[in-house]
Parts: structure tokens; sequence; C-alpha cells
């Protein structure tokens, strides 16, 4: 092996591929007809995936050890990088992230596998069957087009070219790892849909099976998305979390198509209805996967994410056709079985409500999807590449954004089957009236308080759909925390409607206990309102974009700046140097309303493996808004320093939403059934809420601690609301540990509930 | 003596956290590098371990498990259909507790599904009651055989660890048919149903309690949706 580890890797992606296939063909027959084979399926999939997880062994130990034989070590470490980074560099680059989604890959089917045991035995065939295609897939993408274990051409280098630093940073460690395996999550489900369709066992045996998958895959979709924005809002030094970059797009899009699934499937495990809807929305979840990996990969649009262009696009436009095949060959011949027994009987009705819901997030979809390929579109049709920009998202998201969020809201108010008008107007009688009330203090105080309800917008296109979004544009701020107030009474009308029915049949139980159990009682439900929730406080933040404030200026040592509520005086230029770079801090005071905020050090930082230099912002958080810096060009001999500065109000109400949105399908994702029966689910969910939480821990940490870059602390980096709050974001971390903390015991520490003889 | 199909049945339950804990422990001592090549060898020996077995199953070399002949009865698409009738039962009741359902729209619904899960329930016990009575006339062939076999084939049986003790042996498979067959459902039963209010076409008629556990249950059921315990003599019908 030492001799020849680029051909001893090879030869295992060999062996993967060859045991996909032969457990792929076993699955099969136990499906046809010889259940004995099953057993045989299993553990061929659990050597699959011994396999992959060999490789990943075998390419870390290349990292780790400065293997330059190998093309990809050497591409993307060097001898200077720490441990931390090496093991990085295994999704670092194309081919070792295509080796990390196989593994990714091969956890999941390890887990279904494990889970599925005695289980939905006539199905379990058909689902390692296709969990085994996609193996393969990945498995002669590696061999044939980008193979990790390549070997160097002119033999083993002496160094290598080390990893972009703009990736030498933690967030690289957390977001490619958590996207994929939301990614990568989202082939369980599409597998459990296949199987049903073969099979014809199409009522809600899958439906049930996969309800928790793709609920994980969604919470794994929102953490790493959310953890990209964290990463684009302060590293790339533009003021923003999201700048609708193609890879940016394509990485939400099964976000969408998966938050619409979960919605739908509620329809048809009740009134037996949707199912094509069910299944389609399972396919195009999956293929959106498959899709965003490709579009990261091929070229097609160009982006800050992109892989280095390459042919591997030509192998994900035949497995996209083979799948889009599959699927719509099954579906049209399960036609017959797929068609509801029911209808929809009324408009006001919850099944009415989700299919609006279906065809909003959906059409939200395909708008990114149209407009992130437009280059392509137009290129192909015009012969001229026309490129849309955030400008053009940014008008269009908001009336879909806004049209969404008084659905999520409206949908809990609607019973199923019918609603009556008179039972509607009085389930929405307290939320309308909150909102109203909330709309009118922000039309009265929104201005004083520097949140102007109106925010006037220059008209984006001539004519009369100019003038309607310029309009809508415009009463976008006042309509989304409407919106959100609205929301939040729906949700607390919800929790307290269902405590009161709880108390009602039994008195005795306080009002705390009796929210416990009714939450304990239907964990999906009032996991999803707490979602909901966290939605809410996410658009809350993304509203604040109407009321930012940016500055560019060139200060001299002493010079001041005024922005908002904001002082800031320049002090001035200081150097410092490690073994990797030279880091040029521009050291600023900040005050606010007369009230000391300490230094905030925004810098560029210059490497000596000669990269171009990156910049490293300063900020500043708080609830209200943050303050966001970054530097550009210092003059040496002057000392003087030209400065960009944002204030970006309720940024921080994004990261916030995110937390309870995870609480959320963390209350959702607990069990129904006895621990005995879902043992590994229980494992699961406390390594998922101690890991998830971990991870928000450090992220949050590390970012409140990254008010002042550099080595030296700010006396005090109190954040911006309020002169003596105390820094309620230190406690985010906290908080986040706690919910994990919860999540984890209450998992593991389940009171078993002896079973009924 | 080791039995080899059991050593490769229990690998994957016992082989990654060796191999994991190997890894550290040489990690610890040695560094990074050689713990990702103890973590190398693991997943190694464990594919080609997986593997083998895979294939002596494949071929018939291995005996069937009780767990997997238990687990060959799948459960049928009537007793999917009947757990998600019960869970939408329970979804009804909350939907009626805290308003978003009319009276008169509860009253037909629970109908409705009560009257669904009772023909199902019916028609798996009729399907099963055939396939229980033999399975246990087969067993019972199977332990009389056994004991007439002599002392040194049940000691060696003993140390091996496999179906042993007769009379264990009898109320685990009946335990785990029933786990498979129709425990889930009765434990199904008892959450969807265990604070459910009688349906609303029998509220006149009088709830039986149950005896051992005094839990209030429909006027029509035959056994307690709590303990599973015979009420005595049905009650009549609701419609």
């Amino acid at each position: 092996m030492w001799n020849s580890l680029p051909g001893f890797g090879t030869g295992v992606l060999y062996a993967v591929l060859v045991a996909a296939a032969y457990t792929f063909a076993v699955a099969v027959a136990a499906g046809r007809g010889q259940p004995r084979l099953l057993e045989s399926a299993r553990r061929g999939a659990y050597a699959t995936a011994a396999l992959v997880a060999l490789g990943v062994a075998i390419l870390a130990y290349a990292f780790v050890t400065h293997d330059f034989r190998v093309r990809y070590v050497t591409h993307y470490s060097d001898r200077s990088m720490p441990t931390s980074y090496l093991l990085t560099s295994l999704w670092g680059g194309q081919d070792g992230s295509l080796l990390w989604w196989s593994f990714l890959l091969s956890c999941y089917t390890t887990a279904c596998v494990f889970w599925l045991k005695g289980k939905y035995r006539q199905l379990q065939p058909y689902v390692i069957a296709t969990l085994m295609v996609i193996m393969g897939f990945f498995a002669i993408l590696m061999l044939f087009a980008a193979n990790p274990f390549e070997a160097n051409v002119s033999g083993a280098r002496l160094d290598g070219e080390g990893l972009n630093p703009l990736l030498q940073n933690y967030w690289m460690v957390i977001h490619p790892p958590s996207l994929y395996t939301g990614f990568v999550g989202c082939s369980v489900p599409f597998s459990f849909a296949v199987a049903a369709l073969v099979t014809g066992r199409l009522d809600n045996e899958w439906i049930v099976a996969v309800r928790k998958w793709m609920l994980f895959a969604w919470m794994f979709l929102s953490i790493g998305n959310v953890l990209g924005m964290a990463w684009a809002y302060e590293e790339l030094g533009w003021g923003g979390y999201w700048a609708w970059d193609p890879v940016e797009n394509a990485a939400c899009l099964p976000w969408f198509a998966a938050s619409a699934y979960v919605h739908s499937t509620m329809i048809q495990e009740r009134r037996g209805m949707l199912k094509i809807w069910n299944v389609v929305l399972i396919t195009i979840t999956f293929l959106l996967t498959i899709f965003g990996t490709f579009l990261t990969r091929a070229g097609l649009i160009s982006s800050v994410h992109a892989f280095a262009q390459s042919d591997i696009g030509i192998f994900f436009l035949w497995f996209m056709a083979l799948i889009a095949a599959t699927s719509v060959g099954l579906i049209v011949w399960r036609l017959p079985q797929l068609r509801s027994r029911g209808q929809i009987e009324a408009v006001l009705s919850r099944e009415a409500a989700f299919v609006v819901n279906n065809w909003l997030l959906m059409g939200i979809a395909s708008f990114i999807l149209v407009a992130t390929i437009f280059p392509r579109i137009s290129e192909w049709l015009w012969k001229e590449t026309i490129t849309v920009g955030p400008p053009f998202f940014n008008r269009w998201i908001a009336p879909l954004g806004l049209m969404l969020l008084f659905l999520m809201g409206l949908g809990p108010l609607f019973g199923w089957r019918k609603t009556s008008g008179v039972s509607l107007r009085r389930a929405a009688a307290f939320p309308a009236s909150i909102a109203a009330v909330v709309a009118v203090l922000h039309l009265s105080f929104g201005r004083k308080l520097g949140f102007p309800a109106f925010v006037p917008e220059d008209a984006f296109y001539p004519g009369i759909a100019g003038i309607l979004l310029q309009k809508i544009g415009s009463a976008a701020p006042l309509a989304t925390i409407t919106l959100v107030a609205f929301n939040f009474a729906v949700v607390a009308q919800e929790f307290f409607r269902g405590t009161s029915a709880r108390r009602k049949k039994y008195g005795d139980e306080g009002v705390f206990t009796a929210l416990l159990h009714t939450v304990e009682k239907s964990r999906r439900r009032y996991g999803g309102y707490i979602v909901h929730l966290g939605v809410g406080l996410m658009f809350m933040g993304f509203c604040g974009r109407a009321w930012e404030i940016e500055h560019e200026a060139t200060l001299s040592p002493g010079q001041v700046h005024v922005i908002g509520e904001y002082t800031l005086t320049y002090r001035g230029p200081r150097m410092e140097v490690d073994p990797a770079k030279r880091m040029i801090f521009a050291d600023l005071d900040v005050e606010r309303n007369g009230q000391s905020l300490g230094r905030v050090s925004p810098a560029r930082f210059i490497y000596t493996k000669g990269s171009q230099p990156t910049t490293e912002i300063g900020l500043l958080r708080g609830f209200r808004d943050d303050l966001y810096m970054v530097v550009g060009n210092m003059d040496p001999q002057t000392k003087k320093a030209t400065l960009r500065f944002h204030v970006n109000p309720l940024v921080s109400w994004v990261w916030m939403g995110v937390l309870v949105l995870l609480s959320g399908a963390g209350v959702s994702l607990w069990p129904e059934v006895k621990l005995r029966e879902v043992g590994v689910w229980g494992v699961v969910r406390a390594s998922v809420g101690a890991a998830t939480s971990v991870m928000f821990a450090i992220m949050l940490s590390a970012s409140s601690a990254r008010a002042t870059t550099g080595q030296e602390r700010a006396p005090s980096t109190r954040p911006s609301f309020g002169g003596t709050d105390p820094r309620p974001l230190d406690f985010t971390p906290l908080a986040a540990l706690g919910v994990g903390a919860a999540v984890a015991g209450t998992s593991l520490f389940r009171r078993r509930t002896p079973r009924p003889r | 003596m080791i039995d080899s199909r059991r050593l490769l049945t229990l690998a994957p339950a016992w082989g990654v956290p060796l191999v994991v804990a190997t890894a550290l422990v040489v990690g610890a001592f040695s560094g990074l590098a050689p713990a990702l090549l103890t973590l190398a060898s693991g997943a190694l020996l464990g594919a080609v371990t997986l593997l083998w077995s895979s294939l002596g199953r494949l071929t018939g070399e291995s005996p069937l498990t009780l767990e997997e002949a238990v687990g060959l009865g799948a459960p049928s698409p009537e007793e999917e259909r009947k757990r998600s009738i019960l869970r939408a039962l329970k979804d009804l009741e909350y939907e009626r507790s805290v308003g978003k359902i009319s009276e008169e729209d509860f009253a037909e619904l629970s109908v409705r599904y009560r009257a669904e899960a009772k023909e199902l329930l019916r028609a798996l016990e009729q399907e099963l009651a055939p396939r229980r009575r033999e399975a246990e006339a087969r067993l019972a062939l199977r332990l009389k055989k056994d004991a007439s076999s002599g002392g040194k084939k049940k000691s060696r049986r003993s140390k091996e660890g496999t179906k042993t003790r007769p009379e264990g042996k009898r109320a685990n498979v009946s335990a785990a048919a029933e786990d498979s067959m129709d425990g889930k459902a009765d434990a199904e039963t008892t959450d969807a149903d265990a604070d459910a209010p009688p349906a609303a076409s029998s509220a006149d008629a009088p709830r039986p309690t149950c005896p051992s556990c005094d839990t209030p249950n429909d006027a029509d059921a035959r056994f307690c949706k709590r303990c599973g315990a015979t009420l005595g003599a049905p009650a009549t019908e609701a419609k």
C-alpha cells in the first residue's frame, strides 16, 4: 500500500462500484419474490458503506502524512497547514467533495438499513436498490471524471499548493458538511418514494416511513444554507448575507421543495389526497440536490463558489435524465393508484391552503431556478448572455415572500374538509387584531424609532409591472412587520387553545404541565408552529435591509465619521505578522449616543503564498442593528484608510430565527412511538441535538468574539442596543447549548412506558 | 467454540465501536496518522466480513434466524391503513378540542374512521389467526423433537445460546409475533384513543369500565383500550 497509495485508493473506489452493483442486484432479487435475500442485500449495503469509509480514511491519511503523490492532496494542502484544515481539505476540492458526498450517503444508507431492520419489508429491497444506484453513480463519477486518488503525473512533490486562504476558516469546517448532509439526506426519502412506486404500496406506509428522514434532511438544508449566509456575511465583506449567487440559489432550491413536501404529506396522511403531489415533490427535491451539485461543478454558470470548470457536467446531466425518466415512468405507470379517493370540498379548508402552499413554494423555487440559469437560456434563445443580478431577485422575491408569510399565518386557522366563514372569522379575530395594532404602531412610531413603515424605492421596470413592484417594495417593511405579528399571534393562539383544551379535560394540570403535555402529544404540529415562529423572525431580519445605511469614506488618523447613531474615530493602521500572512488593521473607536462601545479593527490579510489579499470585517452585533466595517486601501505614508461602513438593522434576528426554527424541527423529530422501537432514533436525535447546538455555539461565540479582529480585544464590545444592557448575544451560545442538551437529554432518558398486554 | 455465524451476525454491532475505540487509543499514543490507518483497517476488515456474510446468505449457507423469520411477516397494507386511521382519529380529537372542526363533521368522520378501523381489525384477525395457530403447532412439534433428542444436544444448544429454553422460546415467539403483527397496533390504539372521549354515535350507550385499570371504554368495546383486558359481554355495535 505504501508504494501505491493512489492505486490502492482507486482500487477501493472500484470496490465500491462493484459492491454497490452487487447489492443492487441482490436487493432487486429480494424484492422480486426472494425475501430471504433481503438480509444479504442489507449486509451488502453495510459493506459498501464500509468501503467508502475506507476510501475516506485513506484520503485523510494521505492529507495528514502530506502524501504529495496524490494530485488532490498536492492541490489542496501544504506542509504549513494545521491538522484541522488538512482534514477540512477532504471536501475543499471537487474530487474530495464527491468522496465526501459518497461518505455521507454511506452514513445515511447505514442508518436507514439499520433503522429498517424488520420494518417495511416490502419496500426495503427497493429502498436499498435505489440507494445503491446513487452510490454507484458517485463511484462512476469519481472513477472516470474526478478521481480524488489520481496520482501526480510528475511524481511526489516536496510541498503542496495549499488550501485557498479564503477557505481556511472555521466556516469551511462546518458549512459544506452540514449543507451536504442536507443534500444527501434527500436520497433516503427519494428511495422510499421509488420503492413505493415500484411495489405499488402507495398508501400511507411510505409517507410515514419518510416523514422524519425528510425532516432531518430539511433541518440540515436549513442549517447549511444559514451557515453559508453567515459565512458570506462575515467573510466576503460586501455587507450582506445573500447575493443571489447561482450556487447559493441552487442550495436553497431543494429547501423550498422539501418545505412544500413536509406540509403536503399531512394531507395524504389525513385524507389520502395529494399522492401525486407528494411523489413529485420528493422527486423534485432529490433532483434539485443533484442539480445543485451539478451547478457548482459543471461551470454552467459562473459563481464565486464554482469549482474549476471540468467535463464532469455530462455525467450529472445523464444521471438527472435517468432519475427524471425513471420517476416519470413510474408515476405514469402508477397513476391509477395515485389518484386520490377524496377531493377538496371547500376553498376555505386546510387541504386547499396546503395546495396553494405547494404552488407558492414551488413557484418561488421555479422563479429562482429560471432566473439562475437565465444566462444559459438567453444564450440558447437569443444568442446573447443576459445575467440577472441581486436587484432583480430582491424586487421580485419581496411580493412572493409576503404571500408566503401571509399563507403561513393563515394556514393553521383552517380546519380539515371545510371551515365556515364564521369559524374562520372567529379564529382570525385575535391575530388580525394584533396585526392591526402593530401596523398602527409601526405607522405612528416607526419613523421616530428609525424604522419607517414605508421606504421609497426606485422603479425597476417601466410600465405597470414596474410601478406595482415599486409600490410593493416601498410598503414591504410595513407589510412584513404586520404579517410577522400576525404569525406570532396565530402561533400563540394555537398554543393557548391546545393548552386550554387539555386543561378542560385534565383539570388538575397546571398551565405549564398542560402546555408540555399538549406539545408532547402532538409534537409534529407544535414543532411546526415553532418553526413558523422562527421563519417569522427571519423575515423580520430580512426586512431590516430596507433600513440599511451605507457610507464610504477616506479617513486620516484622528478623523471622525458619523453613520446613523454611531460615531467612529479612526486611530490609525497597525500591522502584525505571522508565518502565513501579514495583517494590516485599521483601528476605530466606536461610540453610540455618546457611550463608548469599544474598538473595532477591520483588516486586510496579505498571504505569503501569493493569493490575493482578503478583507476581514469589523463587526459589532446588536438586536437592533449591526455595525459592519470593511477597510479597503491603506496608504503607508499618509496612513489614510478607505473604509466602507454599513449599519444593518435587525440582521441578528435572522440568526435568532434560525435557532428557533431548529428548535421547532427538533421538537417535531421527537418520536411518537415507544423508545424501544426507535432506539436508534433516540441516539440520532441526541447526536443531532448535541451537534447542532455545539456547532451553533461555536459559530455564534466566534462571531461575537469577532467584534474585533486581531490580537487586541476591545475593552467593551457591547452590542448597540441600549447602553446598559448586558451582552445579550453572549447568551445565545448558551441557549443553543441548552436547546441541544434538552433535546439530547430527553431523547436519551425518555421514560419507557410498559406495553399493555 | 465460537460460532462464526453468530460472530458475523453480531459484527456490525460490536465492530464499529471496537474499531473506533482502538483508533482513539492508537491516536492518543501514536498520533492521527496511525489512528486513521486503524480506522482504514477496521473499515476494510468490516467490508470483507460483511461481504462474506452477505454471500453466505445469498448462497443459503446461513440458516434463517428467528428475528428474520418473524420479520418476514411484513405488515400488510391493511395494517398500515389501520395505523393511519388511528393517527387520523387522534388528530380528529385534537381538532375538535380546539374548535377547528364542527361537531357534525367530527361525528361523521369519527364514525367513518372507527367503522373502517373495526373492519380492518376484523380482517387482520381473520387473516392472522390460522397462521398463528400453524406457527404455534410447528413450534410445539419442534419443542417436542428437541426435548426427545436427549440431554447432550440440549446442553450444546444452551452453550451456543440459540433458541434454548423452550418456555422462553415459546414466550419469545408469541411475544415477537405479537410485536410484529399486533402489539404495535395495540400500542397505537392506546396512544390514539387513550385520551379520546367516546365517539359521538355511542355517546348515549353506557360505557364499560375496565376491571383492571378502571379506564372508561367505548360502549361497543370488547377489550380495554389501555391494558387490553377483556371487558365481558360486548355492548351494542355502533352504526
